[in-house]
């Protein structure tokens, strides 16, 4: 039952994917701009007839709808296309780097979602009390603070200040020999700054909802039943509460992973973090289809394979789903 | 022989937005060893609220015993620590609740809620609770106990549900089992297996039942005695037959009168006119004077205490002065 369930999401999942990838081409065909002038820009000047030869070339004088069936066909065959800048495939140019962006992702949301419920299960259990307050303060500022400014705050303050965490990069440049554990620490220490960064928004959220779900579920009456056993404080907030109240969480959680990876390339590019941000920035600004496509791809995917795991951590959670469509 | 369970001028009071209300006043009660007290009165009377305290479930803030003593077993629980009161509750004393549908945790078996406290209160490992909580499912009554273990509880219907609080309230033999109208949400036929379950089980495990309702037939299936509440009050109380057979009070009258009776060829339902007053406008008087048909000026003045006059106890100066 969970099998067939599993095969026929991960079926939408691959329907959704077709219909990004249709809808990424033709948008980013009526924006503005030429990428065969951009290309030509590039090379140094350029008249009529080698623009024209550019465009043959690069297949853009065919019309739009084969174009798309091109490209289509290509991606479905693995063949993300060429980037103009590079002359490199793009599925190279993305492999080296979608890793960092899968990392730093991966973390900001383990951070946010361990760190929020925390907070909001403390929280709750005095919701008059000063850390209750401390926790609505924290959630309204995270809430209000755009990602980029909390980033520069952040490495002002660690740059100049407390110089504690690296604020720049993945890896020290003096470690790069060195063994497997020294590394993983490496990265991680270089890790700290853009995942809270990136968390701050995220772990603000949560911590208030879960606020708001826990005081919620703690007032129901099986809450009432489990201290009527005898059950302790903490095994009536962790184990019999929290389980009912991560429900709206992990709904909220998957909703928010396409925001967590826009977030992502934003972060990157403050701490010059090598994941897919900056390749996706620069290939905006070079009109470079081929790139941006790609990382529009990957970005998709990563939002429908989180919500496929949403969905199924959901049915885990709650017995109420299982057997349900 | 002193009794099981002795409550005794006991006081809660609730902080609300019209400061703070008394919400059980001088309330005394005791329960033997063995028997069943009914405790009955309408919504909001202080019934639960009475449970509660024994339990050391009042929401605190804004609940809070003001006053007075419970005693189980003669140890004195209004001052108990908590972590004595978890000892308690569960072990010896437990309680089943109003609302089946929602009093089990949607997100557990109810095998393994009811394994886990078996494995509070005793030194038990996991799979020897679970099949003790396999066990007491076959005891209270529920066909294919095993499956029925590993299942959640939204798959069970009302009057499963309420066996399975039932047998969880039961599993580690409590002296004293609290039923909070643990009928009020499930339908008549399910109504009367579930008071024939009760009694069955305190027939085997010897405890003893307090049973909260505001159902008259109840009571004379069940109770061995009877204390009739008003306003946070005990305002009468006797053994089951005499209550019933001779109500003292106006508004234990009231109740009686209210039972429908085919026999006497009734038309229409009776009623008390009137509600209940909220808590935080009662007076200095009788809290049942505006809705009595033999109050007068005494009544509404000063309180009436629950005095032995006439055939048993009851908290009313019509009855004390002999005019009803």
């Amino acid at each position: 039952m969970t099998a067939s369930f599993f095969i026929r999401r991960i079926a939408y999942g691959l329907l959704l994917m077709l219909g990004v990838v249709i809808l990424n081409f033709l948008l980013i065909r009526l924006a503005p701009g030429d990428p065969a002038v951009v290309i030509a820009g590039e090379m140094g000047g350029i008249d009529a007839q080698m623009l024209a030869a550019i465009r043959a070339d690069y297949g853009l004088d065919k019309p739009l709808p084969t174009q798309l069936w091109i490209y289509l066909s290509n991606v479905v065959q693995g063949n993300l296309g060429e980037s103009f800048f590079f002359n490199q495939p793009v599925a190279t140019l993305i492999s080296a780097r979608i890793g960092p962006t899968i990392l730093l992702v991966l973390t900001a949301q383990v951070l946010s979602i361990v760190i929020g419920m925390f907070l909001g299960v403390i929280a709750a259990r005095k919701p008059n009390g000063p850390l209750s307050g401390f926790v609505s303060v924290f959630a309204t500022i995270g809430y209000a603070v755009p990602v980029f400014w909390t980033g520069i705050m952040l490495v002002i303050l660690f740059a100049s200040v407390f110089p504690i965490f690296p604020v720049e990069g993945m890896r020290s440049v003096r470690l790069r020999d060195a063994g497997p554990i020294a590394q993983f620490f490496d990265v991680a220490h270089h890790l700290v700054l853009p995942a809270f960064t990136l968390a701050i928004i995220y772990l603000a959220q949560y911590a208030r909802l879960s606020r708001a779900s826990m005081m919620d579920v703690l007032g129901s009456d099986y809450i009432r039943t489990a201290r009527a056993k005898g059950a302790t404080e903490q095994s009536v907030l962790f184990k019999h509460a929290l389980r009912n109240a991560a429900l709206p969480i992990l709904t909220v959680a998957g909703l928010q992973f396409g925001n967590l990876i826009s977030g992502a390339l934003l972060v990157e590019t403050v701490f010059n973090w090598p994941g897919m941000g900056r390749l996706a920035f620069d290939s905006i600004l070079r009109r470079n289809y081929p790139t941006v496509l790609g990382v529009l791809f990957f970005a998709a995917a990563m939002v429908v394979a989180a919500n496929i795991l949403t969905d199924l951590s959901y049915r885990w959670a709650d017995p109420r789903l299982r057997g349900r469509e | 022989m002193s009794a099981l369970l002795e409550i005794e001028d006991l006081n809660v009071t609730f902080n609300t937005r019209y400061g703070a209300v008394t919400a059980l006043d001088s309330v005394s009660l005791h329960v033997n060893a063995g028997e069943t007290l009914g405790v009955v009165g309408e919504s909001g009377c202080g019934k639960s609220i009475t449970a509660l305290s024994v339990m050391g479930l009042i929401p605190s803030p804004p609940g809070r015993i003001a006053g007075g003593s419970i005693r189980l077993n003669g140890e004195e629980l209004t001052t108990a620590s908590p972590a004595r009161m978890r000892a308690i509750r569960g072990a010896e004393a437990a309680m089943i609740f109003q609302e089946p549908m929602t009093s089990l945790n949607p997100v557990f078996t109810v095998g393994a809620q009811i394994a886990e406290a078996i494995m509070l209160h005793q030194k038990v490992g996991a799979d020897q609770a679970m099949r003790a909580a396999v066990a007491l499912l076959d005891r209270v009554g529920i066909p294919s106990p095993d499956a029925r273990a590993r299942d959640y509880p939204h798959q069970l219907s009302g009057g499963m549900r309420q066996r399975v609080m039932i047998a969880m309230a039961v599993s580690c033999r409590p002296k004293m089992l609290i039923a909070d109208e643990p009928t009020t949400a499930l339908d008549v036929t399910v109504q009367a297996q579930i008071f024939d379950l009760l009694n069955e089980i305190q027939r085997d495990f010897g405890a003893a039942i307090v049973l909260i309702t505001h159902d008259m037939g109840a009571i004379a299936e069940m109770a061995d005695r009877v204390a009739v509440m008003y306003a946070g009050r005990v305002i009468e109380g006797a053994t089951a037959d005499d209550v019933l057979d001779h109500p003292q009070h106006p508004y234990a009258r009231g109740l009686i009168d209210c039972i429908p009776n085919i026999a006497k060829g009734d038309a229409a339902l009776r009623e008390i006119p009137g509600v209940v007053p909220p808590l935080h406008l009662l007076g200095a008087g009788c809290a049942f004077a505006a809705r009595c048909a033999h109050a007068n000026n005494r009544c509404h003045t000063e309180k009436p205490k629950l005095a032995a006059h006439g055939h048993h106890p009851a908290a009313c100066h019509a009855v004390q002065e002999g005019r009803i």
